[in-house]
């Protein structure tokens, strides 16, 4: 229970909304760089071609684990993944 | 490891690199690098590592912008002519990417001043169109314990071979010996080079310092890349320490102090 608290408050959420590739993955490896392993990274974004290409990214370069991709219904559409640091 | 909005777009394309990263960007914007020679290879070496973002560049260089320079010298335009080709290459490259503090240096390097202007550089690229000089850097670079890549240019026919003192590999004066007094040598003015040569070779000595301040691929070390543009040829040359080399051997000579450069004749004559 404890670890999952502590897991909610090292959250870092990123909005890249209005990103297009390959800046969306260049933000996305910036941040996940600064945080320590385990941590979770929400990113926010609205290019739809990321939605593959972060969580490739991520696996090719080894720097994170996509474990949530998910579609929100916001004006544009947008979607929020979820990333944990390895 | 903070950049500002404007660096992580300047320099995206390298950042996105599985070998670079926020944290290689922020090591060659912490790096400082002296370039000796604003010409042929220094325009290329410059250009790019200014656009790559190494945090200081220091250019040395005596000479003025000559109208027989702008066929390879990219860096230098028309109506740079008599113009200080440091002045000339810190204009453009100030303009190409702000984040560099670059430094010039309007005098001959020489034996007198060689230590001074060399010793706070993490690298050094020689640039220079003379076999003395090329000497001086290597003897004085050994001596401080720099690294650094040397490059010579010629008709068609580029070659590149870097140091690392604290590796002890290979020097250039290891391969060349004390052929500085050798009439044979021949700098650029005395026989031709193809403009693109020095620019191709002079890119390769970039990379040598980006994959050496990043600690990442295999440095052009203990062979020397010969590269023929006539006939695409690229060959390694394995070329083999000197152990008795009076600049990197067992017992090491002073030649700063102690050995004739003939800096003079080759940079004036």
């Amino acid at each position: 229970m404890m670890l999952v608290m502590v897991e909610k408050m090292n959250i870092t959420k990123l909005d890249i909304r209005g990103k297009v590739c390959p800046m969306t993955f260049v933000y996305t490896k910036l941040y996940l760089e600064k945080m320590n392993k385990g941590e979770i990274l929400e990113v926010m974004l609205d290019f739809p071609v990321a939605v593959e290409n972060i969580p490739a990214s991520c696996k090719q370069q080894k720097i994170g684990n996509v474990i949530d991709i998910k579609e929100v219904n916001l004006d544009k559409k947008t979607w929020i993944i979820t990333i944990k640091k390895i | 490891m903070d950049f500002t909005e404007e660096q992580i777009e300047r320099y995206s394309r390298q950042i996105v690199l599985k070998e670079v990263g926020g944290r290689g960007q922020k090591k060659l914007l912490d790096s400082k690098i002296t370039v000796i020679g604003c010409g042929g290879l220094g325009s290329p070496i410059t250009y790019y590592l200014t656009a790559a973002g190494i945090g200081s560049i220091k250019l040395v260089d005596f000479d003025r912008v000559d109208l027989s320079n702008l066929q390879r010298q990219i860096l230098h335009y028309t109506s740079d002519i008599n113009k200080m080709k440091t002045q000339s290459a810190c204009e453009k490259l100030t303009q190409l990417n702000p984040d560099p503090e670059i430094q010039i240096i309007n005098e001959v390097l020489s034996s007198h001043n060689v230590k001074e202007i060399l010793q706070d550089s993490d690298f050094v690229l020689d640039g220079s169109d003379n076999l003395p000089t090329k000497l001086l850097i290597n003897d004085a670079c050994i001596n401080l314990g720099i690294p650094f890549t040397i490059a010579g240019v010629l008709r068609f026919n580029g070659q590149v071979l870097t140091v690392i003192p604290q590796k002890k590999t290979t020097c250039y004066r290891c391969v060349f010996g004390d052929i500085s007094g050798n009439t044979a040598s021949v700098s650029c003015s005395q026989a031709g080079v193809i403009g693109l040569i020095p620019g191709a070779i002079g890119c390769i000595q970039a990379n040598e310092v980006i994959k050496y301040l990043l600690n990442i691929g295999d440095l052009i070390i203990n062979r020397i890349l010969m590269v023929d543009f006539l006939n695409y040829q690229f060959n390694f040359i394995k070329v083999i320490r000197n152990d008795d080399c009076p600049a990197c051997g067992e017992n090491p000579v002073d030649l700063i102090n102690n050995y004739d450069y003939k800096i003079d004749d080759a940079c004036h004559g």
